[in-house]
């Protein structure tokens, strides 16, 4: 069942270019009996924002914590900038130009604004140990400032904050930081459609000044026709489709979606009998697991 | 840009550069609501009331002796709660810290006895209890038990380590066998303001180290949102094994200062607990919440202060000691829910 190829498998070959910045090379993950990837081949190159697309479980997050450093894959390799990167720590991808805004945002609520922009990138009064407070809370009004946020008070706790608000400073905290690769988890899912935009116009000033390359997770395809210039589509646990976005279309990515779904349920029938949905080996989650590289 | 369908949305205006909003009130209302927005501020008003009542019901409680009486009540609880804080702000607990403080002395002694001098005894004896407390976070954080049992299992491991080795009878505190009180004893817990001045010392460095320094980020991060801390890259297990640490090794030492003030150490695991319980009211009532994300060391501190003042104001008053702990956990219930009154009251008015 396993084997149930299609065609497009490994597109990534031949369209993949000496200007990657990074390369995913048939990684393959499992968390206890569930395959969250299969055999994932990904390229990003210099200054591209390429959207990484899949239906609910099919393992996009699970993907980004494995390129930044979160998670370790069981099978396969990865290259930046043309060395092999093996990420120890999330600590470690951020060394090596690799910031992530998570799908649950990774903010604590009881810290204020700014403590959780500069969270474990804390400045410190040297020589002594104290935290330059005051020097963090005037970087984290520039760096919102020039995102176009509005947060009024710095000092408050991010708890009493919006949702939108709330995303919006993880996003701020990854953009600010030096990194040149951003891994971006649905970083559209809580906004309105002001902050969506403002996000979204961000995204392109980033490309338009062409240091950074940007992976995103996104849902809404309005989303991704609008900032992406790729996408990757994930399915069964392998990269399905890997196309610019003016050469693909709405139509193309659903039918993938739905297509995998048809074949899941098919197979399912095929095993028992009971045509009861839930295929046995489709590919699940993408969360869930215990933070294994917190170590 | 790509496709037609989603330019709308990407090229709409961004509102105008925001201005940083001064908090709104100022004058006599404003220090009054930046004084409740402090978390001890709601400790600070129930202590000051008992304070007053204390003071206008009796004759005796505003005099110096009383305060040397008092000192006792509290000093050695403010260094408990302090260490207990900083393993509750993880949303964790450590039930060990009363046999902690029960088994240090012991340990000293057998140590001592064993020819070690007095002062590299005490050092060996809290490296030993700081191993203890790292063994308490490696249980909690990489075995994965709840540190409610993990450091309940580590109570009746160290009462029973104390019974075995002191063979159920009282020591000699070391340092303190000649007659008279010398320096060691002096500094160590026997001086009359000896504990006072470490718990104030413990009190500041630790409240400083969570307010100003990036263990109290961490600690506050790890216990705030765990997956949240992991993600942006906090070594989240080195931080509870440390915090555990700290807790012990606090505990260690007030076991040692409270041995050396009384000069001797009784084999008591009841009057253990009893020590426990008083350390984590003192922490809870100071403004810590159990659940963890957020924790204060110097309200831990008026928590030990407002339960010292209640003890030893109830016994001035004459109260029958069998009265006593009666008394005193309906005054915690009422200082609880006072606390909680005030901080609901603070979170309504300092939404901003």
């Amino acid at each position: 069942m396993a084997e149930q190829a299609f065609a497009g498998e490994h597109i990534v070959g031949p369209s993949s270019a000496p200007d990657d910045v990074l390369r995913v090379e048939h990684i393959a993950k499992r968390f206890g009996p569930i395959t969250a990837l299969r055999d994932v081949n990904l390229h990003l190159r210099k200054g591209e924002v390429l959207g990484l697309l899949g239906d609910n479980g099919a393992g996009k997050s699970t993907l980004i914590k494995i390129i930044c450093g979160f998670h370790k894959q069981d099978a396969g390799t990865m290259w930046l900038k043309g060395e092999p990167y093996e990420p120890k720590s999330v600590l470690d991808a951020r060394g090596h130009g690799i910031d992530t805004v998570y799908q649950d945002l990774a903010l604590i609520d009881e810290l204020s604004v700014y403590h959780n922009l500069f969270l474990r990138r804390e400045q410190l009064l040297e020589p002594t140990p104290f935290l330059a407070d005051r020097k963090m809370r005037r970087q984290s009004r520039k760096a919102l400032d020039e995102i176009g946020i509005n947060i009024p008070r710095l000092d408050v706790p991010v708890a009493r904050l919006s949702g939108g608000q709330r995303q919006a400073i993880a996003v701020a905290r990854t953009v600010s930081s030096e990194a040149d690769i951003l891994l971006l988890d649905e970083p559209l899912a809580a906004m309105g459609a002001k902050e969506g935009a403002m996000i979204l116009d961000l995204i392109a000033r980033l490309k338009a000044e062409g240091n950074v390359s940007i992976i995103m997770i996104l849902h809404n395809y309005v989303h991704v026709f609008a900032a992406c210039d790729r996408v990757s589509l994930i399915a069964d646990g392998v990269i399905a489709l890997d196309k610019p976005t003016n050469e693909t279309s709405v139509d193309e990515l659903n039918e993938i979606v739905v297509e995998e779904y048809r074949r899941a349920r098919l197979a399912a029938q095929g095993a028992n009998g009971a045509g009861a949905g839930g295929g046995g080996d489709r590919t699940t989650a993408d969360g869930g697991a215990r933070p294994d590289a917190a170590g | 840009m790509a496709v037609a369908s989603g330019s709308e949305a990407a090229t709409a205006p961004t509102p105008d550069g925001p201005a940083p909003r001064r908090a709104p009130g100022g004058g006599a209302t404003g220090l009054l609501r930046r004084f409740l927005t402090l978390r001890e501020g709601s400790i600070i008003v129930v202590t000051l009331i008992t304070l007053i009542y204390f003071a206008l019901s009796t004759t005796n409680f505003f005099t110096i002796s009383n305060f040397k009486t008092l000192l006792p009540y509290f000093a050695p609880y403010a260094i408990l709660a302090a260490g207990e804080v900083f393993v509750m702000i993880l949303g964790e607990i450590d039930l060990s810290i009363g046999a902690m403080y029960l088994f240090s002395p012991f340990l000293w002694h057998l140590i001592h006895h064993a020819g070690v001098p007095i002062y590299p005894s005490i050092i060996l004896t809290l490296a030993i209890v700081c191993a203890i407390g790292a063994f308490n976070g490696v249980m909690v954080a990489i075995v994965g038990i709840s540190s409610f049992v993990a450091t309940l299992g580590m109570l009746f491991v160290l009462d029973g380590l104390t019974l075995v080795t002191s063979h159920s009878t009282p020591i000699t505190t070391p340092g303190t066998t000649t007659i008279g009180v010398n320096t060691f004893a002096q500094i160590f817990g026997a001086g009359t303001y000896s504990e006072l001045f470490w718990a104030l010392a413990i009190v500041a460095i630790l409240q400083v180290g969570l307010s100003l320094t990036r263990w109290g980020i961490f600690t506050v991060a790890s216990g705030g949102n765990r997956l949240g801390a992991a993600e942006a890259g906090i070594r989240v297990n080195a931080v509870i094994i440390r915090n555990f640490i700290v807790c012990a090794g606090l505990a260690g030492f007030v076991g040692i200062l409270e041995a050396v003030r009384v000069t001797t150490a009784t084999p008591d695991p009841s009057g253990s607990n009893d020590i426990l319980f008083q350390a984590i009211s003192a922490a809870v009532i100071g403004g810590t919440l159990l659940k963890g994300g957020s924790g204060t060391v110097v309200g831990a501190l008026i928590g030990a202060i407002f339960l010292g003042i209640l003890h030893d104001g109830l016994i001035i008053k004459g109260v029958s000691a069998n009265y006593l702990d009666l008394y005193l956990g309906i005054a915690i219930l009422i200082a609880m829910a006072m606390n909680v009154y005030v901080a609901r009251v603070r979170r309504g008015s300092g939404r901003g």
